[in-house]
């Protein structure tokens, strides 16, 4: 795979990793591009890297308890943020990739219905209330979160790889 | 592939950002950083972003002298669409089989064939003059695709800005601002304003198809047009708003069939 399909195939999933971690979607971001630049480096020295997405997610986490660490937080107590019990490594990176292919999900709703379901998903909105801000019925909001949920659950499924763009 | 479980999807909409982890300007980004992309501080090793031949983007660059011993640099985008950055910061986006040569001191020269994108870098001491065979552009800072592609016309369409449009620089052109577009016909001598210029005329740049209370039928064309493939569907009266991404044609399709409870099918 060359270095540009491998980037397009990782970065998100790469991102959602560190999120675990970071809490904050341009920190994470930051040390994710960073890793591909360290990456791209060694390559370019000459260095043989064998499994190079293994050595990103191996980079990303220690990046990103690096920076924990200069917060001053604990390194004993610290464990990937969010995380439902510990996860050995490739679960880590199955959860990423699932969780990159929702977040691209999400990304392909249509405005209106992402829109309605960010504020009650994230939000924790009432129909009501979004009701109001919107100026919808609150059929339309309960229509509008289940066809999000719907699409969701048959795209999320459908989305491969290749679309993480 | 496995269902995700709730707590997946908890975790991402409790993070998740419209625009945060796009993939695409992280590329355009990490090009940017290494210089690939940008003729004049190429670092790209020969094996860099190295790919199967067919399928490269390969980015020729050479230099040819002009005749008053100004040089030109040459861009050409073979098989798939490029991004380049000249020497002023402009971006292009060539489309693929585009090329643009340019040159850049006390001016901003282009010429060019194809279909290109431009997004300006604003400097008013420097007007951008893009000359596209048979269609002079003028620009100081802007957005807009130039399409020299078509036999028979040139068409720009304006994303953002203001751009003057003429067959060369002497003639009568047309001003455009945002959203508007313009072609030339092949033996005309102006531009002419297109009624309805098309959003997605810039598609394949934006990576995304926008539509807005889009009559499924048009929605189906622009389509039918971009992946020169020929779709129908069962019901035509209804409307599509929202934005698509161009890179999995299944995808589309499958979203519209749900939001419109439509079917579609490929003639």
């Amino acid at each position: 795979m060359d270095f540009e399909s491998l980037f397009q195939f990782n970065f998100r999933p790469l991102c959602l990793y560190a999120l675990h971690y970071m809490g904050d979607t341009e920190t994470a971001e930051d040390i994710v591009q960073e890793c591909f630049m360290k990456l791209w480096e060694k390559i370019q020295q000459g260095t043989e890297v064998g499994n190079r997405r293994a050595y990103l997610y191996m980079t990303v986490r220690n990046r990103c308890l690096d920076q924990l660490r200069k917060k001053g937080l604990k390194t004993e107590s610290l464990k990937p943020y969010d995380t439902y019990g510990i996860i050995d490594d490739d679960d880590a990176v199955e959860r990423a990739q699932t969780e990159a292919r929702l977040w691209t999900a999400i990304d392909s709703l249509p405005p209106k219905c992402r829109e309605v379901f960010i504020l009650s998903k994230r939000d924790g909105l009432k129909y009501e209330e979004i009701a109001d801000e919107l100026g919808l019925s609150v059929n339309t909001v309960r229509n509008q979160i289940s066809k999000a949920l719907k699409m969701l659950k048959e795209g999320a499924v459908k989305i491969f790889m290749f679309f993480f763009a | 592939m496995s269902q995700f479980e709730d707590r997946h999807l908890d975790f991402v909409l409790k993070h998740y950002k419209e625009g945060a982890f796009d993939t695409k300007k992280a590329i355009e980004r990490f090009k940017t950083a290494q210089g690939i992309g940008s003729p004049q501080r190429r670092r790209l090793h020969p094996a860099a972003f190295a790919v199967p031949a067919a399928a490269a983007l390969l980015l020729g660059v050479f230099l040819f002298m002009g005749h008053d011993s100004r040089k030109w640099t040459e861009i050409t985008a073979s098989s798939s669409h490029q991004i380049a950055v000249l020497p002023d910061g402009t971006e292009v986006t060539l489309a693929s089989g585009a090329s643009i040569s340019y040159r850049m001191k006390d001016t901003r020269e282009v010429r060019m064939d194809g279909k290109v994108f431009f997004d300006v870098a604003r400097d008013e001491t420097r007007p951008f003059e893009i000359d596209a065979d048979g269609a002079f552009v003028k620009v100081l800072g802007t957005e807009f695709m130039v399409d020299a592609s078509g036999d028979a016309a040139a068409k720009v369409y304006v994303e953002d800005g203001k751009v003057f449009f003429a067959k060369n620089p002497d003639s009568e052109g047309v001003v455009l601002t945002k959203g508007m577009g313009a072609s030339i016909v092949e033996g005309a001598d102006a531009p002419v304003l297109d009624e309805t210029p098309d959003i997605n005329s810039i598609a394949w740049q934006r990576g995304s198809f926008i539509f807005e209370n889009t009559p499924l039928k048009d929605v189906l064309q622009c389509l039918s047009e971009y992946y020169h493939v020929s779709f129908v569907a069962n019901d035509l009266s209804k409307r599509l708003s929202g934005e698509f991404g161009t890179d999995d044609l299944d995808l589309i399709i499958e979203l519209i069939e749900s939001a419109l409870d439509v079917t579609i099918v490929c003639k």
